[in-house]
């Protein structure tokens, strides 16, 4: 049996197995107990380098002790303004000119120009016959598609922060998740380490397909989590729509687009629905999950059942809770999909201000 | 390494975690250099799942230093393993939460993507996109797997480390390298091209 191979590298091989082996083999922990009683030395020698420092102190007067904290906190202060004034001027993206001529404000890049700099309140722009990449190191790398606007909006050292008026751009971020987002006219993307791609039409209307990882989309109160493979529509003052996998169905992708976009009689809309939860897959929980909040409190029971057989919810999640939206039973049962850890979403989430 | 034998058994591979534990709070450094040998790969496993690989094995060293100064606050000392892995994966967050380091974090997915950027080795290539890969599964399978495929371990050590049944782990296994051919098969999504973009946005806006 190929799977005793996997379980403890008896039986018959499984090739696959065997080549993903040799492959990541490379990254084996390979290294010797290190010399704990040394590094214990070093420590203990470093602890005791503090010691006379902490001794003279204890024996120092009231008053010079009162005179050198007052002396320490103007020290302190000095300090943090001078940070808050280098933070200020914040990290900056380098431009590197892929076809055509880029513009930046009125700078051209033309062929021989190699890089240029973006930096906060700036705007690169490319015409249908130009394309750019922009990077900054700490954060990732972006390319910028022909016939797009994109401006810096903030460039902190932990927050990053561009908008996308029209165009489209592949973002392959490194930075941790939450530090980087993108907004558009109609919903704010929020990074939670992921590559995707992006694109906003002259209506302001946007599409983002991650490729991996995944992302939030976010507006007017309405959430969508992207996973790898997914994609999700977004409109301006309606806000991200559902997301759904990219292979399903075309009569379930359209279905849905109408479902979040279009305006719909009771009638069409019950049967768009049913339409739904009949042609939904196993993997299309995802697009599932997310109707569990968006439909009437009349739909969603209808919804919890068939989310239920195709995705089953952990232990702690009851129908009850889930018709009545409980954010905790919401939360569980999105992580057990295996997408990402809710977690990191309401950690940064809540950080980024739509506007 | 100095090493002072503080218990009348002989330290062998096999002695049981807590007699290790014991010896090594008593001082005995031959101990712990035991207990290192004998979870080195699982702590390296579980960082290597949540932090760029050119910082694990510093990261490695840091955790083991970290679990020689506490010993002495763990109550039970069958529970090693976990403590360890607890103290492994709280360390990989903080370096994440750690905004002093000079060295910006990396997302760790996206780490092997940069890196392979860096390298026109073919082999290298797909290994760091395929640990890229493998980092995207959910943790229940990661982990196993990280362990299995990446630090040679046997599904009853991976059992035995993580203190779960065999059934367990060998279903995480299981399940996880179907996800993870599956994820494999899928990696090179093309990307979209404003045409196709384009086309799609125009039908969804009927």
């Amino acid at each position: 049996m190929k799977d005793d191979y996997l379980w403890d590298g008896s039986g018959e091989p499984d090739p696959e197995v065997q080549k993903l082996e040799n492959l990541l083999g490379r990254y084996r922990q390979d290294q010797p107990a290190p010399a704990f009683e040394q590094a214990l030395d070093q420590l203990a020698q470093k602890q005791n380098a503090r010691r006379p420092w902490s001794f003279l102190v204890s024996r120092l007067s009231f008053q010079v002790a009162a005179i050198a904290a007052v002396a320490l906190m103007g020290v302190a202060s000095f300090v943090v303004i001078r940070m808050k004034q280098v933070n200020n001027s914040g990290p900056v993206w380098e431009i590197a000119r892929i076809e055509g001529a880029p513009r930046v404000g009125w700078h051209s890049l033309s062929a021989n120009s190699k890089t240029a700099q973006l930096k906060v309140g700036q705007t690169l722009v490319t015409d249908n016959s130009s394309r750019a990449s922009i990077t900054l190191d700490e954060t990732g790398q972006i390319e910028v598609d022909p016939g797009s606007r994109l401006r810096v909006v903030a460039s902190g050292p932990n927050r990053k922060r561009l908008s996308l008026e029209r165009g489209t751009i592949h973002a392959t971020i490194w930075a941790p998740p939450g530090e980087f987002v993108v907004d558009t006219p109609s919903a704010v993307a929020v990074d939670l380490g992921c590559v995707y791609t992006l694109h906003v039409d002259d209506s302001g209307a946007g599409l983002l397909r991650t490729t991996m990882g995944w992302v939030g989309f976010k507006l007017n109160g309405h959430e969508s989590f992207i996973p790898a493979g997914a994609v999700c529509a977004t409109r301006p003052k309606i806000g991200p729509g559902t997301p759904y996998f990219e292979d399903a169905s075309a009569s379930f992708r359209d279905a849905l687009t109408k479902f979040d976009f279009a305006k719909l009689t009771p009638q069409e809309r019950n049967a768009l629905l049913g339409m739904l939860l009949a042609e939904a897959r196993p993997q299309d929980a995802l697009t599932l999950w997310h109707l569990v909040s968006r439909v009437s409190d009349a739909e969603r029971p209808g919804v919890y059942d068939r989310l239920a057989v195709l995705a089953p919810p952990p232990k702690e999640v009851t129908r009850e809770g889930i018709v009545r939206l409980d954010q905790e039973m919401m939360d569980s049962w999105w992580n057990a999909l295996g997408y990402g850890d809710v977690y990191l979403w309401h950690m940064y989430e809540r950080t980024w201000p739509e506007k | 390494m100095e090493r002072r034998a503080v218990i009348a058994q002989p330290m062998t591979e096999v002695s049981a975690d807590d007699t290790l534990v014991g010896a090594a709070r008593a001082g005995d450094r031959f101990a712990f250099g035991l207990l290192y040998d004998r979870y080195a790969r699982m702590v390296h496993g579980i960082l290597l799942c949540r932090v760029p690989p050119r910082e694990v094995d510093d990261l490695v060293q840091e955790v083991f230093l970290l679990a020689l100064r506490k010993l002495d606050s763990l109550r039970d000392l069958s529970r090693f393993a976990a403590w360890l892995g607890t103290i492994t994966r709280n360390r990989a967050n903080d370096y994440y939460r750690n905004a002093s380091r000079v060295e910006q974090p990396i997302e760790p997915a996206e780490e092997e993507k940069a890196q392979s950027r860096l390298t026109d080795h073919v082999v290298e290539q797909e290994a760091a996109m395929t640990l890229a890969v493998l980092r995207t599964l959910p943790e229940t399978y990661r982990e196993p797997l990280m362990f299995r495929l990446v630090e040679g371990m046997t599904g009853p050590e991976i059992a035995a480390r993580l203190g779960l049944t065999h059934g367990s782990v060998r279903v995480n296994l299981h399940r996880g390298m179907l996800m993870l051919r599956e994820k494999l098969a899928k990696r090179a999504v093309p990307k979209v091209d404003d045409n196709a973009n384009k086309a799609k946005m125009s039908g969804q806006n009927e």
